[in-house]
């Protein structure tokens, strides 16, 4: 288990670095002059040249990029080129809890919904509220987040006042957020749980314990769900990743302050340092994910050996 | 084979023949439609669909049914440009990795794992905020997102065919490896990539829609569906129809797709007996 984590890790320290070259060097190949755009109305081919000596501009690339490396080791990621004085660190740090609470609590909702949902539908093949489920899975996977956003808006915030369109703080304006986002991995999460339980219902074991007299409730409950649980719980590991990126239209949907507005404002200011803190991020967060992902998979599934 | 196999689908039919109104639709485009996308009336603001507006009309006048329609054209054009991008260069990515295997194969998934690792609507946003919304950036940036998983999916199945008989003989006849590659492995493989290319298509016209949606795909004036649903929040208290046209465009498109794609799936599969339902 130990080694499978080591290795793990082995390949996901390498596939970080990439990524971190990606984008730096996507940064470096933005149009713009961020010497220029912080000096603004005081450029002079002097002033900028001691600046850009000053940020580290005009050193090869290979430095720069090793120097990027070092300060994000050390978690410094600067400062805004667009708007000066703001720290990225900050910004970040207080954006990122949001969406992280966020994506969280959604992914708790479809987990728990998604996991009841599916076993329900399994348990009643071909049942009329099978069909409803299955057909729900099929509008959740397919209609985009952003129409699930309207039409929920409209119908609770809208027409029956239910609860607020915008704002955030308040534990009534997490609702919608949360419910938008849960959507995709409700409905991914339902399918898996679905067939999981409908494949594990068809064992010989639940066969013997119905024949002992065990009601289906009771079967469910003490022997199916501990079998079926494996791929749903790293569906729920997967569906985590779904939601970070969901969390893109909820947050510019919703006003929300978290990590995407900050990224999509900053595509909007041309601020790329912070564009490129962002992605960062959040590359850095699925990474973890993903290698949670596989690691509780290893963990679980007594076959997965290294 | 694949009419008679429709046949039997009638769902799978009915979305294929959704597709192909809608492709006609958006080619036919400017002949379709009595207005232009862009054509402002400032005293038809908001109409419902009557019988010279078909959609209604929107926050300037415009012409939904028009918007919509080029929205078509705009939506599917960057949909379909971006899956014929993301399907050539994943299958050749996928069959040569697949095919010499070792050290070419081991360097060509790196790079593969590596962007895989990459949430798709982050790497779109990276590209079209760095370099612009320009649509050959918009293409370019939905064919970044895609062809890793057709790369992935081709080399799979191609390291599970290159040691077939066929092949072996084709060598043993004195064929080229190109020539293989060709003629021989593609051909193998384009079930995959017919049914991969449709479900992709599905989930580009769905990105585009993101991307414009949150402004850094198409711009306007160019009508987008997913800048349309966008533009119709601000009105969505007093006039919901403006959010209703272009989701339900997007909506049932994206569904179509993905119908599609999955009926490909099962009657593409050498497995498959017409005829039997599974």
């Amino acid at each position: 288990m130990a080694r499978y984590i080591l290795y793990r890790l082995a390949m996901a320290v390498p596939l970080f670095l990439g990524a971190v070259l990606l984008i730096f060097v996507a940064g470096h190949l933005a149009p713009g002059d961020p010497v220029q755009t912080m000096l603004g109305d005081r450029y002079t081919p002097a002033t900028a040249a001691v600046l850009r000596h000053q940020l580290g501009l005009d050193r090869p690339l290979t430095d720069q990029f090793l120097t990027y490396l070092w300060q994000l080791a050390t978690l410094r990621l600067g400062t805004s080129y667009v708007n000066p004085g703001l720290r990225i660190g900050d910004l970040i740090g207080t954006a990122l809890p949001v969406s992280l609470r966020l994506s969280a609590l959604a992914v708790a909702v479809a987990a728990l919904a998604g996991t009841a949902l599916g076993t329900v539908a399994a348990a009643a093949p071909g049942r009329p509220l099978d069909r409803l489920i299955q057909f729900g899975v099929v509008l959740g996977l397919s209609v985009p987040s952003f129409v699930t956003a309207a039409a929920l808006v409209y119908m609770f915030a809208l027409r029956l006042h239910l609860l607020p369109v915008a704002g955030w703080g308040r534990p009534a304006d997490y609702a919608l957020p949360v419910a938008v986002l849960a959507v995709a991995p409700l409905a991914f999460i339902t399918r898996i749980a679905r067939s999981s339980v409908g494949q594990a219902l068809l064992e010989d074991y639940v066969r013997t314990a119905r024949s002992k007299g065990l009601r289906t409730p009771r079967v469910l409950f003490r022997h199916v769900l501990r079998n079926a649980a494996l791929p749903v719980v790293t569906t729920i590991g997967m569906a985590f990743g779904t939601a970070i990126v969901g969390a893109f239209v909820v947050e510019v949907v919703f006003n929300v302050p978290g990590i995407a507005r900050v990224a999509v404002n900053a595509i909007f200011q041309r601020d790329y340092a912070v564009l490129q803190a962002t992605v960062l991020v959040y590359t850095a967060l699925f990474s973890v994910v993903n290698l949670a992902v596989d690691v509780s998979y290893a963990y679980l599934n007594p076959r997965v050996r290294y | 084979m694949l009419v008679r196999a429709l046949a039997g689908d009638r769902l799978a039919a009915a979305s294929a023949g959704f597709l192909f109104a809608l492709v006609v639709l958006a080619v036919a485009g400017p002949l379709a439609t009595r207005y232009t996308y862009d054509a402002q009336d400032l005293d038809a603001l908001f109409r419902g669909p009557t019988a010279a507006h078909w959609f209604g009309t929107d926050q300037f006048g415009r012409d939904s049914f028009s918007r919509i329609v080029h929205g078509a054209r705009v939506s599917l054009s960057v949909g379909l440009a971006a899956v014929a991008g993301e399907s050539l260069l994943g299958l050749t990515w996928g069959t040569v990795a697949g095919y010499y295997g070792g050290a070419v194969d081991h360097a060509l998934m790196r790079v593969v794992d590596l962007l895989i690792g990459f949430p798709t609507i982050l790497l779109a946003i990276l590209v079209t905020g760095i370099f612009g919304p320009s649509l050959a950036n918009i293409i370019a940036a939905l064919v970044l997102t895609a062809w890793p998983g057709t790369a992935r999916t081709i080399r799979s199945e191609v390291v599970a065919i290159r040691e077939r008989e066929y092949v072996d003989g084709a060598r043993a006849l004195g064929a080229t490896t190109p020539r293989i590659l060709v003629r021989h492995l593609v051909p193998n493989v384009a079930h995959l990539v017919i049914v991969r290319a449709t479900l992709d298509a599905s989930t580009l016209v769905l990105a585009e829609a993101t991307l414009s949606f949150i402004g850094v795909g198409v711009q306007p004036p160019h009508p987008s569906w997913g800048q349309m649903i966008y533009e119709s929040f601000q009105y969505l208290d007093g006039h919901p129809l403006l959010l209703v046209f272009p989701a339900a465009a997007l909506s049932v498109t994206v569904i179509a797709f993905n119908i599609v794609g999955e009926f490909l799936s099962r009657v593409l599969d050498p497995r498959y007996v017409a005829g039997r339902r599974p």
